[in-house]
């Protein structure tokens, strides 16, 4: 079977395929897939091991653990999601810019990346987080800076590349204006490789998340993100262990099935 | 090749003043300074805040307060902790001593089993075994290391009916049991980190072992062993020391959650505790000691591809 984009279905894309489809059917409508409430409490049933009623068992104050990994899809991978983006079109813009510009701007802004990318990623995200103080503004914002250098060197080595290309020199004599040059020509042979950039971060972008969530540093609690789940799984770890193997589980496939994804795509742009 | 080193160096450098001068202005950046944590507790008093604020040099301009910072730092004094009054230099040391033998151990086991595993794998690319361990590799660079750790938690009281003790002891006081203390620290690190190597090492034996001179060595009638071993691996050794490189700057990172989940009293939770705790002297200097072991690895990555490979000399 030949997919559009993806050619030829791999047993192993196939489970990729099907895990995202899940992923994608919880952050759509998790009400659907989880009757119980995220949020509301009950003390009289806390921290009960899976059983028919509860699925993954309760935590220390009775929520539902399925319902909160469930609805927690929503806010784990939009927020990764979401600040890759931002980094991409931040980091992705820039680089375009710079890489066909070049001078001064382009030297600055290298600079720039540099000071970000000394920092290892979660430690810059550590000092980010615990210095802004946690919430998803500063989560998205933390991992955007985090990101928004390697976007950046990619698109800038890719214009660089482009522009070097004699089209655009023939462009430029035929009289067209540099932005539509740059829109026109350069952009569209970047693109790709923003967006597979952007497939090959979501993992690790999210293991950043997680681990950030798991400090403490993330979404304000009682929202359900998965590494914040985690972190309260932490106290109860050899009384409750299901508290602490449900999220982490669905970050694993989550990341799994990403990373199937991103290798497809990259050895099927690299062949052509 | 001196050229080339001191090009790094100077770049290096400077990504590390200007990230130091970064953290300096982030942290004051942000609203609720120690003055304020102190005078909530006792009530606002202006005499005493300002009193308070003329100890820590806050009344100073912010760009007195960097160049004092700064200088001083040149001469090897990163300040005193703001809430412990100790040096600064001393926290990072003991610190660093405790993250320095969780990544050590972490690297050397990591090693020994990453890249043999990647070896196997490489010389039977498309077999099962090559499917199995690809799937370990990404089990383990998909799951989060801190779930590891927890489930690895789980997996020893169940078990073995055994937990980790909860005070840190130094190697020097009481190795056996400070070993058992890093055991699961070290093993979730290095899920992580084997699955990294075996990945990065079996394409490189995959590229290595499709090239002639490996034809010409199997249809002279060399022995397998000294094919993979004496003629592959020999040339995929110099990529990979500079990957260990990459390795050791992920550890470092790494450790910042797995020392949080475990206790131990490392360098990332000096950071994290100060960092929450508004520790100013501590958070600047625990950051630069880190982004300065993180600028000197990649400088050696860096130079090791200069020895190793004399077109990038020039």
């Amino acid at each position: 079977m030949i997919l559009p984009g993806l050619g030829r279905l791999t047993p192993g894309l196939a489970f990729g395929l099907v895990i995202l489809a899940t992923l994608a059917l919880m952050v759509a409508v998790p009400g659907w897939i989880a009757w119980q409430s995220p949020i509301a409490i009950d003390p009289s049933r806390a921290l009960q091991a899976p059983s028919a009623a509860h699925w993954f068992g309760t935590d220390d104050v009775g929520r539902d653990v399925f319902a909160r990994v469930v609805y927690g899809a929503r806010v784990t991978l939009g927020l990764v999601a979401g600040s890759l983006l931002i980094a991409a079109l931040i980091g992705g813009g820039l680089g375009l810019i710079a890489g066909s510009t070049g001078g001064i701007a382009d030297l600055t802004l290298g600079r720039l990346a540099d000071m970000v990318q000394t920092f290892p990623p979660i430690i810059a995200g550590v000092v980010l987080t615990g210095i802004l103080g946690p919430g998803a503004g500063n989560l998205i914002l933390a991992l955007a800076v985090v990101y928004i250098p390697t976007f950046f060197r990619i698109a800038r080595s890719g214009a660089v590349a482009e522009a070097a290309r004699p089209y655009v020199e023939a462009g430029r004599a035929a009289g067209s204006s540099e932005p539509a040059i740059l829109l026109r020509h350069i952009l569209p042979n970047v693109l790709p490789l923003v967006v597979l950039q952007y497939v090959i971060l979501f993992p690790l972008a999210l293991q950043i998340e997680a681990a950030l969530g798991f400090l403490g540093l993330g979404v304000a609690p009682p929202t359900p993100d998965w590494g914040a789940i985690l972190e309260q799984g932490k106290n109860f770890i050899l009384v409750a262990w299901w508290l602490s193997l449900w999220p982490g589980l669905f970050l694993l496939l989550s990341a799994i099935s990403v990373t199937i994804l991103g290798r497809v795509l990259k050895a099927r742009w690299d062949d052509a | 090749m001196l050229a080339l080193i001191a090009q790094r160096l100077a770049a290096s450098v400077a990504a590390a003043a200007l990230s130091a001068l970064a953290v300096f202005l982030l942290v004051r950046a942000v609203p609720g300074d120690i003055v304020g944590q102190m005078l909530g507790q006792t009530g606002g008093d202006p005499t005493a805040e300002l009193a308070l604020r003329a100890f820590f040099g806050l009344d100073q301009p912010i760009h007195r307060q960097f160049l004092d910072w700064l200088g001083r730092t040149l001469t090897g004094d990163l300040g005193t902790s703001w809430y412990q009054g100790r040096a600064v230099t001393t926290m990072i040391w003991d610190a660093f001593r405790v993250t320095l033998e969780l990544s050590a151990l972490t690297l050397l086991i990591s090693t020994l089993i990453g890249v043999p595993l990647g070896v196997w794998a490489g010389i039977r690319a498309g077999g099962p075994v090559d499917t199995a361990i690809q799937g370990f590799s990404m089990f383990g660079l998909s799951a989060p290391v801190f779930w590891i750790g927890l489930m690895l938690l789980v997996g020893a009281a169940a078990v073995f009916d055994w937990s980790p003790p909860f005070a840190y002891v130094g190697p020097e006081e009481d190795l056996p049991e400070n070993l058992s203390i890093m055991i699961l620290p070290v093993a979730s690190l290095c899920l992580l980190q084997a699955a990294a190597y075996a990945q990065f090492v079996r394409g490189l034996m995959v590229n290595e072992l499709r090239r002639d001179y490996i034809r010409t060595a199997q249809s002279k009638g060399l022995r397998p062993y000294a094919v993979y071993v004496v003629h592959a691996l020999r040339n995929v050794l110099i990529p990979l020391s500079t990957f260990i490189g990459l390795i050791l700057v992920q550890i470092l990172g790494g450790v910042v959650v797995i020392e949080s989940l475990f206790s131990l009293p490392g360098l990332g939770r000096l950071i994290l505790s100060a960092i929450q705790g508004r520790d100013y002297p501590v958070v600047q200097g625990a950051l630069l000691f880190v982004v300065l072991i993180a600028i000197t690895i990649n400088l050696v990555i860096d130079l090791l591809y200069g020895v190793f490979d004399p077109r990038l000399r020039t």
